[in-house]
């Protein structure tokens, strides 16, 4: 048995401890926002945060999770309020929208420890999340957007 | 082209439905949807003039969208066009991806075809909704039809007013719309559109950004089992000798390994770990031993398909005929010096962010097929033929695709959970890892293409083009195979369109050649661009080697022969027309550049002639001489869309279509190896990222014509400009995709 929290739930499951995080939020949680994307560590699409800081939760076993806080897409603001997401609806940054969990799970956590970045910085940190679709000049946009919105302690506007 | 205000004739819309129809795959599809089924009756909870759209008795608008969602916020698109018409608030639009089912008449998203193909009959839906509308308030008030108007939802006229949802509720509206009674509606001009045009925000994106967006890969159900594909050595042509599952067992949750016979040919050799969860059956998969059979391309490498183009091109009794004008050969047996010039482009992979996925059921004597799909007209039967049950029973439910880019144009991939399904009794998902996504990907055939030209007097005294690779119409749709010029030979125009040009060439001869071994060893598949995603590489950088080779500045070169003449007229000036604004923003003519950095140009058609997206990008880019390495500058890019339904979903689609093109010129490709994809996950194919994004520039002319499509046209301009750029910085000519440092340096030598 392995305890985690989940967007705030406590969990106890009956998993085996070499399961990825990434599978026990999809498959056991029913958590599908969280995507399968490579399992390798090389898209990103599966990004959460553990204990607030972006991990790739394919490459993270449930066993290493035990005792962790877990957000996903779903907790990150559950109506969509969190300002990297309402700056993803303004700047309209999804196509097909699939890499966009991973990409916003990795913006959060990125703004949450660098408020003000320069465009290299975002570059560095967003590099290792792949679009297949390029909306990279959007998901750029955005998170200045949400940087600026964070920095004034409001939340983006739908606009 | 007629004229281009009106919807194009049904030219290859009209074609793909025909040969669908005749009986080809056993199924009576109609051309158009929205036509052929009568409304529903009366009632006073909603109100439905044709099958395309639902009026709620609560005043909402559901838009039945009959393409899949992959990113191009299609369905949006569809909404604003009905609203236009039915004068429908925005806020009361809803979008229904819908499953498939023959009323929809053909099923497919691809060729940027969506918006041209549906216009018309979308603005009709909404015309004869509002037409039925007024034509119930007006028997409710006993005036007359004409006396009244429709706008926000609302029918008013002579000092009253009624809301739609009123009228709908009251079970006044009726109105039996045949296809006849349509094409007489009168549809407004682009002067008076209030939402076509204006940049809403997509439908789609809420449910995108909070992780509620259902994929294919998110269905689940009670009970159901998962599965994981064991590879075999080779793409195709191997087969499973023994499987012996016995050291799986240990694995806790495993079921078996099935060894599945496919009757539809999509697998030669299907091997399926199957599990309580997808992770018992990727570990359970990693201890199951397959004997395996390799197959007849166990020894085909990327050599062995070049050397098969190169028989075929040398015998000149091989091959279609695409274009023919004057006598290219004659004219070029006469010419003093003739440039001749091979390109080649490499294997190509979908790669979508959602692997390829499905879960099949079967309930009540029906197969249910879950996973999001771009071809529901030919998956059905595929999936039928694999099942060996009438194409009736097959049901495929439509989701959100995380990417399509043409993968999800060919059902292959509901077959291993359909078939596992059946052997188990139970619903099986089978989830491809991205290794298998990659290794049993339809992927776009290499390209061998060998162009010879000459000039005179500034201009192209003759062109001869011959086009060899695997076809993707015989492996995904054969029946769609075309006839050549000479209704000789069969032709795969999604092989070899973009190869006949705007341009008024005086002898012009293209010759398209099929590669059975390529198609053999990597059934092909279409890849987002299709044709023109090589053609027009091939073509637009020898149309700068031949520029060069005359003396004339390629955008110059390129003007004079966009003429205009004969069968040119009206798309060989809107093809100059976003040249000439692309050179002017990028500042081609008029920046001062310092030595090492040069403007490349190129300009195509989109897809096809009959649908054309006339397209022009100009490339800025720098060479460092010595090492070889470039850095994009900037990549400028126009369109001519027509009319743009939403702008800012336009610019979204053309910044999507520029960096996959990037990605194609200089990041993408993968070898074959003893028979197999070698490329196994995102380190070894390797998409555009973040950093690699240059500075971009996108605008579109939209003149009030009729709308053509935006999800691929850039992707077509992009590498010839860039290496029409890297050529005239540094002398060095590259004809391989991708261009690479390495492959520039040696050019230079
Ligand atoms: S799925 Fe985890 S990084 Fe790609
Ligand atoms: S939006 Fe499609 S992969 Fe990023």
């Amino acid at each position: 048995m392995i305890t985690i929290n989940v967007n705030g739930h406590q969990q106890t499951l009956d998993v085996p401890p070499d399961m990825p995080l990434l599978w026990v939020l999809r498959d056991v949680l029913d958590l599908t926002g969280t995507k399968f994307g490579c399992g390798s560590n090389l898209c990103g699409a599966c990004t959460v945060h553990k204990d607030g800081k972006a991990v790739r939760s394919c490459q993270v076993s449930i066993g290493d999770a035990a005792g962790a806080n877990i957000t996903t897409i779903e907790g990150l603001g559950a109506a969509g309020e969190h300002p990297v997401q309402a700056a993803w609806i303004k700047e309209q940054v999804p196509a097909c929208g699939y890499c966009q969990s991973g990409q916003i799970m990795n913006a959060a956590a990125f703004l949450a420890a660098n408020p003000d970045p320069e465009d290299e910085e975002i570059v560095r940190a967003m590099e290792g999340n792949l679009c297949r679709c390029s909306q990279y000049v959007r998901i750029q946009k955005a998170i200045k957007t949400a940087a600026e919105t964070m920095k004034t302690g409001g939340a983006a506007t739908n606009g | 082209m007629g004229n281009q205000f009106e919807a194009p004739a049904l030219g290859r819309r009209g074609f793909i439905a025909s040969v669908l129809a005749t009986g080809a795959v056993g199924f009576g599809w109609g051309v158009m949807p929205g036509a052929g089924r009568p409304a529903l009756a009366a009632s006073n909870a909603s109100f439905s003039p044709v099958n395309l759209i639902e009026i709620g008795a609560d005043g909402i608008v559901t838009v039945n969208v009959t393409k899949s969602e992959m990113g191009q916020h299609v369905g949006t698109a569809f909404a604003q066009i009905v609203c236009e018409e039915l004068e429908a608030p925005w806020g009361a639009m809803r979008i229904k991806h819908v499953d498939s089912d023959p009323q929809w008449g053909l099923m497919v998203t691809g060729g940027s075809w969506s918006i041209n193909w549906t216009f018309d009959a979308l603005s009709r839906a909404g015309a004869a909704g509002r037409t039925s509308l007024i034509a119930a308030a007006a028997k409710t008030w006993g005036v007359a039809a004409d006396t009244l108007s429709a706008s926000e939802g609302k029918v008013s006229g002579g000092g009253k007013s009624i809301s739609f949802s009123e009228l709908v509720a009251s079970g006044a509206v009726s109105g039996a719309w045949t296809a006849d009674d349509l094409k007489k509606l009168t549809l407004k001009k682009p002067a008076s559109y209030k939402i076509i045009g204006k940049s809403v925000q997509a439908l789609d994106i809420p449910l995108k950004v909070n992780g509620t967006a259902k994929y294919g890969i998110d269905f689940k159900l009670a009970g159901m089992l998962y599965g994981k594909i064991i590879l075999p050595p080779t793409r195709n042509g191997a087969t499973a000798k023994s499987v012996d599952d016995s050291a799986a067992k240990a694995i806790p949750g495993f079921v078996k390994a099935l060894s599945l016979k496919d009757p539809s040919g999509s697998f030669t050799g299907l091997v399926v770990s199957v599990a309580e969860t997808y992770w018992a059956a990727m570990r359970g998969a990693a201890l199951v031993k397959v004997d395996w059979d390799a197959g007849p391309n166990a020894k085909v490498d990327d050599a062995a398909l070049a050397a098969e183009a190169k028989r075929l091109q040398a015998d000149p009794s091989e091959g279609a005929t695409w274009v023919r004008e004057g006598d290219a050969g004659a004219a070029l047996a006469k010419a003093g010096k003739v440039i001749t010039a091979e390109y080649t482009t490499g294997l190509n992979l979908h790669a979508p962010m959602e692997p390829t996925n499905a879960t099949a059921e079967f309930k009540d004597g029906v197969w249910h097929l879950h996973g999001g799909n771009q071809f529901q007209t030919m998956s059905v039967p595929l999936v039928a033929k694999a099942l060996e049950v009438d194409p009736s029973k097959v049901v495929l439910h439509q989701y959100w695709l995380g990417g399509g880019f043409g993968r999800r144009l060919l059902g292959d991939y509901f077959i291993p959970a359909a078939l596992a399904t059946k052997a188990l009794g139970r619903p099986v998902k089978v989830v491809y890892s991205r290794t298998d996504d990659m290794r049993l990907d339809c992927a776009r055939s290499p390209s061998w293409q060998k162009l010879s030209g000459a000039v005179a007097d500034g201009k192209v005294a003759a062109l001869t083009h011959d086009v060899a690779c695997g076809w993707p119409t015989n492996n995904v749709a054969p029946a769609l195979l075309g006839d050549d010029l000479d209704k000789k030979n069969k032709v795969d125009v999604f092989a070899i369109n973009g190869a006949d040009v705007w341009y008024t060439f005086p002898n012009h001869h293209v010759r398209l050649l099929d590669n059975k071994l390529a198609e053999a060893t990597v059934p092909p598949g279409y890849l987002r661009s299709v044709a023109p995603g090589f053609t027009v590489w091939a073509l637009e950088s020898f149309v700068d080697e031949l520029a060069h080779a005359a003396n004339v500045d390629p955008v110059a070169f390129r003007l004079a022969h966009l003429d205009g003449a004969g069968k040119n007229d009206v798309g060989a000036q809107r093809l100059a027309a976003v040249l000439r604004q692309a050179v002017a923003r990028s500042g081609y003519s008029s920046k001062k550049l310092p030595e090492g950095t040069a403007f490349g140009v190129a300009i195509s058609q989109g897809q096809e002639r009959a649908a054309a997206t006339f397209t022009a990008c100009v490339a800025e880019v720098t060479v460092n001489k010595k090492t070889g390495k470039f850095g994009i500058n900037k990549l400028t890019v126009v369109y001519d869309v027509g009319t743009a339904i939403s702008p800012d979903g336009v610019i979204s689609q053309m910044e999507s279509a520029t960096l996959w093109g990037l990605s194609l010129a200089l990041y993408e490709t993968t070898t074959i190896r003893d028979g197999a994809i070698v490329a196994a996950n995102f380190d070894g194919y390797t998409p555009t990222r973040m950093s690699q994004v240059p500075p971009m520039d996108m605008s579109y002319i939209a003149t009030g014509v009729f709308p053509t499509g935006t999800g691929e046209p850039a992707t077509t301009v992009v590498a010839p400009a860039i290496g029409n750029a890297i050529a005239m910085a540094s002398g060095a000519r590259v004809r391989a995709l991708p261009i690479t440092p390495a492959h520039v340096k040696a050019a230079m030598a």
